[in-house]
């Protein structure tokens, strides 16, 4: 009966620690692709200053996958930084261009960003090229991506500033992804709900590289 | 003490119930999923292999997000008797970029440059392999998750003898799915970390690689 009793107390503490160990917390999650994003090599779109890229994420190419947030990365392949002025997520209802809300988009907790591309800790490979893209994310925004509707991931780089001259983009070689986008030479963020967005629909996103969970 | 040993004691009759309990059905299989979107239907066939590598990449961004403890990549053949494969690697590189991070071996058997007899018929059930009858294989499974922050390559390099020169690979002649390919003259399987894979990467169907799944 001691013996018994020794058993079961050891499986009383067996218990327990599994018990504290299923308790700690979990591993932080790798992102997940919301939609399917640029496949591939790309090459470079280059001299931002004064343009607006616009992004077309379709509600009809999303991936099933459950998620609060929804983070957009940006390539870029040439220049040392780029001054963003502002950016937005625009909702549309699907195939409508009508806007139904607007969403700030901000890296490091704004939405004018000067982004130091190059610096190692944001660009791991220096110099930048098509070769070697960096890719940027932007913060997460707390947004769920639902298929009934489109979305514009709007990103506007500063008017007569240098450094946005010598900004490059990624552009997609391969047309396999879901994302299209196209570009303006205006600040197209200033829209606001029941405006409609400019046309210019095109097949290549600029910039604009992946849509994940985080 | 003697609460606590009661207490104890029942912790025990539990856990022995519920591994009784567990132990009367084996779970389920998980059902066989795509980790990302694979080749459609097979329509064309593309010939003679002999000292070619076919590349094919399995793009990050194309990850549906299923966990997955192992990859099974399967490729497919659609015309030949014997394929001598040289070696097969996994390399994976950052997004959208061709140097090369590390390299993986990626075996069919427990190696990398299995001969594939394409006749016999606990290779390739349906006999002849043709493009009505594609034979496809299932490589031995890459353990591992396949990260969406990665691009990966997978590549195979088949000898130069006349065998090789008779295999077909099976391919589709539209642009479906997630997965690309290419192919390169010569043995490709062997470049290191921080070289540079072959270009010529043009989003064109892949060349025997159909699919990516959990099992």
């Amino acid at each position: 009966m001691k013996i018994f009793r020794k058993f079961a107390v050891l499986t009383l503490l067996i218990f327990a620690v599994t018990a504290a160990g299923f308790s700690q917390v979990p591993p932080a999650k790798a992102p997940l692709n919301l939609v399917r994003g640029v496949v591939g090599p790309v090459s470079s779109s280059n001299s931002w200053s004064g343009y607006s890229t616009l992004n077309q994420i379709p509600g009809g190419g999303l991936i099933p996958v459950t998620s609060s947030t929804a983070a957009f990365y940006l390539g870029f392949t040439a220049g040392t930084t780029t001054d963003i002025s502002n950016m937005v997520l625009y909702t549309t209802a699907r195939n409508s261009l009508k806007i139904t809300a607007v969403t700030p988009v901000t890296y490091g907790g704004v939405s004018n960003p000067s982004i130091n591309l190059g610096s190692t800790t944001v660009c791991k490979v220096q110099p930048l090229s098509a070769a070697s893209p960096c890719i940027v994310r932007l913060d997460p925004v707390t947004v769920t991506l639902s298929a009934l509707s489109d979305y514009y991931l709007v990103v506007y780089f500063k008017a007569n500033d240098s450094n946005n001259s010598a900004v490059g983009a990624t552009v997609p070689n391969n047309y396999m992804s879901s994302l299209t986008g196209w570009y303006i030479a205006a600040d197209e963020t200033q829209l606001t709900v029941g405006q409609s967005i400019p046309s210019g629909l095109s097949q290549s996103p600029y910039f604009l590289m992946f849509v994940r969970s985080n | 003490m003697k609460n606590f040993c009661r207490i104890a004691m029942l912790a025990l009759v539990v856990s022995l119930m519920a591994t009784s309990v567990l132990a009367q059905d084996e779970a389920p299989a998980a059902a066989l999923t795509n980790l990302t979107d694979g080749v459609g239907s097979i329509s064309v066939g593309s010939s003679s292999w002999s000292d070619f590598t076919a590349l094919t990449l399995i793009p990050g961004s194309g990850l549906f997000g299923v966990k997955a403890t192992a990859n099974n990549l399967y490729i497919g053949f659609v015309g030949g008797s014997t394929a001598d494969v040289g070696n097969m690697v996994l390399y994976k590189t950052a997004p959208s970029s061709s140097t090369v991070l590390s390299a993986k071996k990626v075996t069919l058997g427990g190696v990398a440059n299995p001969t594939i007899n394409l006749t016999s018929t606990s290779v390739c059930p349906n006999q002849p392999v043709s493009l009505a009858n594609p034979c496809i294989i299932k490589l031995d499974p890459i353990k591992g998750a396949l990260s969406t922050l990665n691009d990966y390559y997978f590549a195979v390099y088949f000898v130069n003898d006349s065998n090789n020169g008779s295999i077909s690979a099976a391919r589709t002649s539209y642009g479906q799915g997630s997965l690309s390919g290419w192919y390169v003259g010569g043995d490709q399987t062997k470049i290191k970390a921080k070289k540079t894979l072959p270009s010529g990467s043009n989003g064109g169907a892949p060349y025997f690689f159909l699919y990516v799944e959990n099992q």
